[in-house]
């Protein structure tokens, strides 16, 4: 849902990760004039922030063509352009359930049992500017055609990231980002900044101060990890892309207003946001009250080497004050007046067509959201990494921007591919769990959905998904992918699934 | 009794009678106004909208608000520009007898991007416009019924509306050069929604042939070209009629405001609109803006450079599009290497 991260210090760290793309060929020291200036305008790169490794001087991107023939200064630059490419297709096996939509009704919530087809294709053009000492300016407009498995509903943990709410096949033209960043340098050792998508290739002091404010995702920002984060280069499962409990404030498409504020102090940080939730659950509209209804986020980061190899531990608390309504009290509105059920809802709803069931509309108003959560990565070798993630929010309330997990850890390994002489090869395996509460169970029990799951009934269990994927560096920056997932117990019910489901992947950098 | 009865049989009938004939008014009346009112509310048609901006920002350098100065050079240079405006009623509608107005746009404010790679003579660039507000009135008029949009950054906050990509080259004359001729074409990929008045929902393209020249103080800049647009909403009141002709002019002196003469000013009018070919400068199918450009800029060859952009005006005929008056902000930076 929320695309690539942004992000931290690609150049911090000396050795070359999981994700890091290797060298496949030279750029031809002849292309010049002319083709550097078509090359130029053609969109750039998504690299994967998941490199904490040296930017890799010879790979093929715009930006290193330029600074080759001499035409730009990849190191101090003014300005930098990237851009990438991905289109995943999935192919989701028929399986069997005990039910399906027990709601009835054409709004089903429940994943189809059916055999499904479902794609994306996304087309992102990552441009930023310095306009001062220490500002930058990052602009990045994307296009994105989708079609998702089931309109998007019965899975707890989405099996591609890239899938937004509301998307369509006909391919849409949106502003993903459009942010400022001062840095204030607060001294401390110089550290290399590698000129990257929405990081231009600069020096500062590794005690800081950045500050940030535009639109944007806030995983750009918080909730970094190396071996799970771009999963347009590694795992495709929405699991893997952050904490699957963790219900950022966000528009339909995963992106917000807002601010954050970081202090780096050599190897700590310390993160805050504040952010824009949606208007209405799970809508594109944001709502601007930021001082009444809005999305709060802290991380600690700090990084460390272990047996001479880099990690890095990070804990995030989120505390949102949204529009939003309580299981509890959905159920308690409904047994004390039945007239009030999901048929009858006056307001902002998910078209329920279940008389007998209770709604989330009745009982919407201000209220309180929030979990924390841990994230750890550890270097094994230089060339293969391990990571954990794992989130408790308090699941009382419905899901507002992101998915309907309750509680969430998620754990897993990549590794490139040099033990097999092919380095910017990438494979990886990893296991992503999800739990909702008692009262997000015995709100779906009685037939209520939420913006994703209500199969009319439940048994309560936890929803599961296995990924193993390789991705075949077939030229340069172009990558194709195949990818499995085994998903059990979808939308967290025992009487549905397993589901199988297999990808194919093709990404590309510029 | 029968006279006892009689009347009361009378009264009956009569009571019937009125009944009847009360029942036979209402029907008639109800039909009557049914049969109205369906044929009313059949002759009013839904306006669909369609991309009622009629502010091209120029190509990033382009130097002009909208006129381009056809200066590229270096073997290879970069422009990001960002510029932000707003028009007031850039759609008002008048009845044909003048006794009606709607402005079914009466606030319009965007903001565009560019960036432009040039290359000695050619220039590539992508615009992309966010409107920040769409904003009108809902009404009839005649047998058209308009639809206010609702365009905010807060209902849709990451909106982009249709985007230009484009391609310039200059075929006659050097930089700076007293005449100057180039052609440009345009396409412009649909996005957004008709019914928000930000997209026509089609392909469109333009083909330009652009002037300019600077001799001594003076510095001029010309375009005439065609905007090819295949959405004809005939009849409906301000909507396009199909392609049309594009035409601007924009002259004015350069004079320095620092002694060392590293930063210039320009300051001069520049006038454009467009007519549709099938009702070729028709009084509503013709739209004419004036614009006072005022920038700013560094004169520096060798470092990268900022030019700051303001312009204001109006509508010198205020149909088609062209609203009552306009403010337009903008910042172009660029770099080249020789």
């Amino acid at each position: 849902m929320i695309l690539e991260l942004a992000g931290e210090p690609a150049a911090e760290s000396a050795q070359c990760l999981a994700g890091c793309v290797i060298r496949q060929h030279a750029i031809g020291r002849d292309l010049r004039g002319l083709a550097a200036a078509v090359l130029v305008f053609l969109p750039a790169t998504a690299r994967a922030q998941v490199t904490a490794a040296p930017r890799p001087d010879e790979q093929f991107d715009v930006m290193n063509l330029l600074s080759h023939n001499g035409l730009h200064d990849i190191k101090d630059e003014s300005w930098n352009a990237y851009g990438q490419f991905t289109w995943i297709s999935s192919y989701k096996a028929p399986f069997s359930a005990r039910y399906t939509n027990l709601n009835n009704g054409i709004n089903t919530s429940s994943l189809s049992t059916n055999g499904e087809h479902s794609f994306t294709g996304t087309f992102t053009v990552f441009l930023g500017v310095r306009l001062w000492s220490g500002a930058e300016a990052y602009y990045v407009p994307e296009v994105i055609s989708e079609r998702p498995l089931s309109n998007l509903k019965g899975l707890g943990a989405v099996q591609n990231f890239e899938l937004q709410k509301g998307g369509t096949e006909t391919p849409q033209i949106y502003r993903s980002r459009s942010y400022l960043r001062q840095t204030i340098g607060l001294g401390g050792k110089r550290v290399v900044k590698d000129s990257d998508p929405m990081q231009l290739g600069t020096v500062v002091d590794s005690r800081r101060l950045v500050l940030t404010a535009g639109s944007f995702s806030i995983l750009d920002f918080l909730d970094k990890n190396t071996f799970s984060g771009d999963l347009r280069r590694q795992f495709t499962n929405l699991a893997f892309m952050t904490y699957n409990a963790y219900d950022f404030g966000s528009d339909a498409r995963g992106y917000s207003w807002g601010g954050v504020a970081e202090l780096y102090y050599d190897d700590w940080a310390l993160r805050y946001g504040r952010i824009t939730p949606p208007k209405n659950p799970n809508a594109l509209e944001q709502e601007f009250r930021i001082y009444k209804l809005y999305g709060d986020q802290i991380e600690l980061e700090h990084k460390h080497q272990l047996f001479g190899q880099a990690g890095a531990v990070r804990v995030l608390g989120y505390r949102n004050r949204e529009n939003i309504g309580r299981f509890d009290d959905a159920v308690a509105a409904h047994q004390a007046d039945p007239t009030k059920n999901a048929t009858t809802c006056t307001s902002y709803n998910y078209g329920s067509t279940n008389v007998n069931a209770p709604d989330l509309c009745w009982v919407r108003r201000p209220n309180i959201k929030m979990g924390i959560g841990l994230n750890l990565e550890q270097h094994i070798t230089d060339d293969i990494g391990v990571f954990f993630r794992g989130m408790i929010s308090d699941g009382q309330t419905e899901v507002d921007a992101y998915f309907s997990t309750d509680r969430s850890v998620s754990f897993g390994a990549l590794s490139n591919g040099t033990v097999w002489h092919r380095p910017a090869d990438i494979t990886g395996i990893g296991a992503g769990l999800g739990w909702i509460s008692k009262a997000h169970a015995n709100y779906l029990r009685a037939g209520g959905i939420d913006g994703f799951i209500g199969d009319g009934n439940i048994n309560q269990a936890m929803e599961s998904v296995v990924e193993a994927f390789y991705n075949v560096n077939v030229i340069t920056s172009v990558w194709l992918g195949a990818d499995y997932q085994r998903i059990t117990n979808p939308a967290f019910n025992a009487d549905r699934g397993p589901v199988n489901i297999f990808s194919g992947r093709v990404h590309a950098e510029f | 009794m029968p006279s006892s009865n009689l009347p009361r049989r009378i009264a009956a009938v009569d009571g019937v009678s009125c009944c009847l004939v009360m029942h036979i008014f209402i029907f008639a009346v109800t039909f009557s106004l049914a049969s109205f009112w369906t044929t009313y509310a059949r002759a009013q048609v839904q306006a669909q909208g369609f991309a009622v901006e009629r502010f091209y920002p120029a190509a990033p350098g382009g130097g002009w608000m909208v006129m381009d100065e056809l200066n590229m050079r270096g073997r290879l240079g970069g422009v990001v520009a960002i510029s932000s405006g707003y028009a007031y009623k850039p759609l008002q509608l008048t009845a044909s007898d003048g006794s009606q107005h709607l402005s079914v746009i009466k606030h319009q404010s965007f903001a565009d991007v560019g960036v432009a790679v040039t290359h000695e003579n050619l220039r590539f660039y992508l615009n992309l416009t966010s409107p920040l507000i769409i904003k009108g009135q809902s009404g009839s008029l005649g047998a058209y019924q308009f639809t206010d949009p609702d365009v905010s950054v807060g209902r849709i906050p990451d909106l982009i509306s249709d985007a230009r990509v484009g391609f310039d080259a200059r075929l006659f004359g050097e930089y700076n050069s007293p005449l100057r001729f180039g052609l440009g074409a345009q396409l412009m990929i649909p996005n957004g929604i008709r019914s928000d008045y930000d997209t026509d929902g089609k392909f469109r393209g333009m083909l330009r042939a652009l002037f300019a020249g600077d001799t001594g103080m003076l510095t001029t800049a010309a375009q005439l070209g065609v905007h090819i647009r295949t959405l004809n909403d005939a009849p409906t009141p301000g909507s396009p009629r199909g392609s049309e002709l594009l035409f601007g002019i924009a002259a004015g002196p350069k004079f320095a405001v620092t002694r060392d003469k590293r930063i210039r000013a320009i300051i001069g009018p520049e006038l454009y609109g467009e007519t549709a070919f099938k009702s070729f400068l028709g009084s509503t199918t013709t739209a004419l803006e004036g614009l006072i450009t005022g920038r700013i800029e560094s004169t520096t060859e060798q470092d990268s450079q900022l030019r700051v952009k303001l312009s204001t005006g109006r509508g010198l005929h205020q149909q088609f599009g062209a609203p009552e008056w306009r403010v337009v902000f903008g910042v172009e930076m660029f770099d080249w290497y020789e």
